[in-house]
């Protein structure tokens, strides 16, 4: 290698790389379609992907008319008249249902159990402002939620960054007309990592409209 | 405890016996002492014992001696004052005497580092594989580099091969579940030679407690592979190209990864002027990545990436005694950089900043006589985001009597905002939002030390004591307007103390050293103890080193001992009147390490660490992250020693 080209070498590597190298070797972020993003063969299931990423906002599914819809907690904003079941970050209350936990691993396999104890949605609080949390207190809002299928996800918040454990429970909830549903809540976040968004496996097992 | 150090005194004692060649070791030792030779504190090659700058050197022995697998524990294990600790979200902190990561400039061979996580740069990149020394100074350096040595400088500095050919194999387990492996191959030949390093790391994750501020330390693995190729060109001209690669992931939970990439080279050419002068010119490039990786889908996305271009030039000019032409009288050094700073980061909501800087000092090494050693630098630094210029001066005075040196020194330090701090705007969980700052001031820092050191026989003693005047100190506060975090610049601080030390090395091969610092931190209008630097802090080595014929075995004892520290802190972030007084406890932490060089070539060392299986009662983040006594054993081989006279390098 001549001199000249020794010193020329830097000056080449500066200008090709000013901003950087090697690109190539990462993904780009997941692109996230949200709603019914996948519908089973049979047309009793599929796969639902919400964007949870709001403390503000309930987002409620209507199963049988395959519909979402959101209610802006902090503006006031009513519920829809049809929905199943709605979440709000990773909060979940039913419309007058009752849901129960089950030895399933998968909702494919769900199917009615005798003896499962199922139960009614509770008065209780969430989460609409986090903003506090260095306060030592959060901010809340009443409101009725399911116990057994807010259990879907610990999330431990006494350390930062907060531990997330998901059950990877199936979960049977009893529509107030009788349908029974099984879910199971496959992610918290998207396929880049991005909190908040929840994907859930459903499958109706027994339709009583 | 008390029985076991009894019993590893005994056993030092008892093995301090008059032997063979201990005689030869130490005089080999003290004359390396003596010879050794320098270049952090005046960018200029000088012996240790005639720098104005008291510097602390960790040789290649040190660091085999202390069977370290970082340069963290390196560090920790050899200097008081130094604690790395775990900060939010397992990010490694470190505090140098009251001065953050950000504040303590580490170059490698000279050249800064790119990248940074909650202001510290990536440690794991520092291999200590083909180190040759470590030179520290601790105390502002920033009229010779710049920003970020507001409290001090770590220059680690590798080695050139000699040898026409050595190959150095290792590979060392822990109770942990701890691996390294390595691999070192130096050649040299003619006008080439070239060192080539490779590494692997991994550790498995380890759980602490239930409870805690730390409470499972993260599986991780790490791979550095390094290149460096020197050519002499002619007897005047030498250039020395270098390449890095390193990866590290550490395993956050089942479903995440968190990934850390860096690309890395360079070319500098060495040009001797004649006529007592020579001059230096480099290209540095370094790149650091961060990415998330999901173990599901297998996306690897990069969010983080800091990307380093510096042009670098160094010029320096002897002038000799006129009534003796083989004295110098001074030394002229020269010098500039300019570099272009680009980061694009998560913490951004518009993408991407880039920032120049360029920079131009002077200095002046002035030996009016034998005993007498001046040194004078001013260095002019330019900002071009943070719209800021500075003017750090220093001067440091050498005085030799007898066996003593006194040594003073007046040194400013400043640190630039950084383009993260100027620009951030990020959402912490939906908690609160930290927002960067324009408008701030660089960080500056006055630094006053005055030292005596004496050397008789086989003692040394350094005594010195420190004022550091630390203003504009960039750190974030809650700001009720905006709501959020801003970041901000700090009421003025004092951080004064002592550092002492003691050290000693007999003829039958037993040595000891003792460093004691003291450190008080205090803002200067009063105020809350915000501070969490630990004012008292020792570190005690003992080590023995025996010839047999059959080999060379060596015994080191390593100390810790770090004080409790109180301080105030704050219960509610937007309400500064709330705060709380908590204690962190004090604790010790020692190390014994046994190891033996064959002749031929084989090394083994065994370490057992935290000797006294001190376990924290809570694990709190600056708590040291043991579950108690462990054991660690590395081998290795110096292949080219089976092919050669089997001597140790």
């Amino acid at each position: 290698m001549k001199l000249k080209q020794l010193i020329l070498l830097p000056a080449l590597l500066a200008l090709v790389s000013c901003d950087g190298l090697f690109g190539g070797l990462y993904d780009e972020p997941a692109e996230n379609p949200f709603g019914f993003v996948q519908r089973d063969d049979d047309g009793r299931g599929g796969t639902l992907r919400i964007d949870a990423t709001s403390y503000t906002r309930w987002t409620y599914i209507d199963l049988q008319h395959r519909h979402i819809d959101t209610a802006n907690i902090t503006l006031g904003q009513e519920a829809p008249l049809e929905w199943d079941f709605a979440i709000h970050h990773y909060d979940v209350k039913t419309h007058d249902g009752t849901a129960a936990e089950s030895p399933f691993d998968n909702v494919d396999m769900a199917m009615e159990l005798e003896g499962l104890v199922f139960v009614a949605d509770a008065d209780s609080q969430v989460v609409i402002d986090m903003s506090t949390m260095m306060e030592g207190y959060l901010g809340y809002t009443p409101s009725p939620v399911n116990p057994v299928l807010s259990r879907w996800l610990d999330v431990d918040l006494s350390t930062m960054p907060p531990i997330y454990t998901p059950s990877n429970k199936v979960y049977l909830l009893r529509l107030s007309d009788g349908t029974l549903v099984a879910l199971q809540f496959t992610s918290y976040m998207d396929e880049s990592l991005l909190k908040g968004i929840v994907t859930l496996r459903y499958r109706i097992i027994n339709d009583q409209t | 405890m008390k029985h076991t150090l009894l019993a590893l005194l005994t056993l030092l004692s008892a093995l301090s016996l008059p032997a063979q060649n201990t005689t030869a070791d130490t005089l080999q030792a003290k004359s390396r002492l003596l010879n050794m030779v320098v270049v952090t504190a005046t960018r200029t090659p000088k012996l240790i014992m005639e720098v104005p700058v008291v510097t602390r050197v960790i040789t290649e022995q040190d660091i085999k001696a202390a069977d370290a697998s970082s340069v963290q524990e390196l560090l920790q294990t050899e200097l008081p004052g130094i604690e790395f600790s775990y900060a939010m979200n397992q990010q490694v902190s470190l505090n140098m005497q009251g001065f953050g990561g950000n504040s303590v400039l580490f170059l490698v061979d000279g050249e800064r580092l790119a990248g940074e996580t909650l202001d510290n740069i990536d440690y794991s990149r520092l291999s200590l594989d083909a180190v040759q020394r470590i030179e520290i100074i601790k105390g502002a350096a920033s009229s010779l580099y710049g920003s970020n040595a507001v409290g001090g400088v770590v220059n680690i500095i590798t080695h050139t091969p000699e040898k026409p050919w050595s190959l150095n194999l290792g590979a060392r387990t822990s109770s942990l579940g701890e691996g390294h492996y390595n691999g070192t191959l130096g050649i040299a030949n003619g006008r080439w030679n070239s060192l080539s390093e490779l590494q692997f790391k991994h550790a498995d994750a380890v759980h602490l407690a239930d409870t805690g501020d730390l409470r499972t330390i993260f599986a991780h693995r790490s791979f550095n592979a390094k290149e460096k190729v020197r050519f002499k060109a002619s007897d005047r001209l030498v250039f020395t190209g270098r390449a890095g690669y390193f990866f590290r992931q550490r395993e956050k939970s089942s479903e995440a990864s968190d990934r850390y990439r860096d690309f890395s080279a360079g070319i500098k050419g060495d040009l001797d002027l004649g006529t007592e002068s020579d001059l230096m010119m480099s290209y540095a490039f370094d790149q650091y990545d961060k990415s998330d990786y999901a173990t599901a889908s297998g996306l690897d996305v990069r969010n983080y990436s800091n990307v380093q271009h510096t042009f670098r030039s160094l010029f320096n000019h002897s002038f000799l005694t006129p009534s003796d032409t083989s004295a110098v009288l001074g030394t002229l050094t020269l010098g500039g950089d300019v570099m272009r700073d680009y980061l694009m980061s998560y913490q951004f909501t518009d993408g991407s900043h880039t920032q120049y800087t360029a920079d131009a000092f002077a200095q002046w090494d002035w030996q009016p006589s034998s005993r007498l050693n001046i040194v004078a630098a001013l260095r002019y630094d330019y900002y071009s985001e943070a719209s800021a210029s500075h003017l750090s001066p220093k001067i440091n005075l050498l005085y030799k009597f007898s066996e003593t040196n006194l040594r003073a020194s007046y040194a400013n330090g400043f640190r630039a905002p950084t383009l993260k701090e100027m620009y951030m705007n990020f959402d912490m969980a939906n908690i609160f939002i930290i927002y960067g700052n324009p408008d701030l001031r660089p960080e500056m820092s006055d630094n006053l030390n005055a030292s005596v050191e004496w050397s008789h026989s086989h003692y040394n003693l350094t005594c010195m004591a420190f004022l550091n005047h630390v203003s504009n100190r960039i750190t974030t506060f809650w700001n009720q307007e905006r709501n959020g975090m801003l970041y901000s610049n700090m009421r003025p601080l004092n951080i004064t103390g002592l550092d002492l030390s003691a050290s000693a090395r007999w003829d039958n091969g037993l040595g000891v050293r003792l460093s004691y610092i003291f450190s008080h931190e205090s803002l200067t209008d009063g105020g809350m103890r915000a501070s969490s630097t630990r004012p008292h802090s020792a570190t005690l080595h003992i080590d023995y080193a025996r010839q047999w014929s059959w080999g060379r075995t060596t015994l080191a004892l390593n100390g810790r001992v770090l004080s409790a520290v109180t301080c105030d802190e704050y219960t509610s972030y937007s309400n500064p009147t709330q705060t709380e007084e908590i204690t962190y406890p004090g604790y010790t932490l020692w190390r014994f390490t046994l190891g033996h060089h064959f002749d031929g070539g084989w090394a083994l060392a065994v370490t057992v660490d935290n000797l006294f299986d001190y376990r924290p009662d809570y694990y709190y983040s600056n708590s040291p992250a043991t579950i108690g006594r462990t054991l660690s054993v590395g081998l290795s081989l110096d292949v080219d020693q089976c092919f050669g006279d089997g001597k140790e390098k």
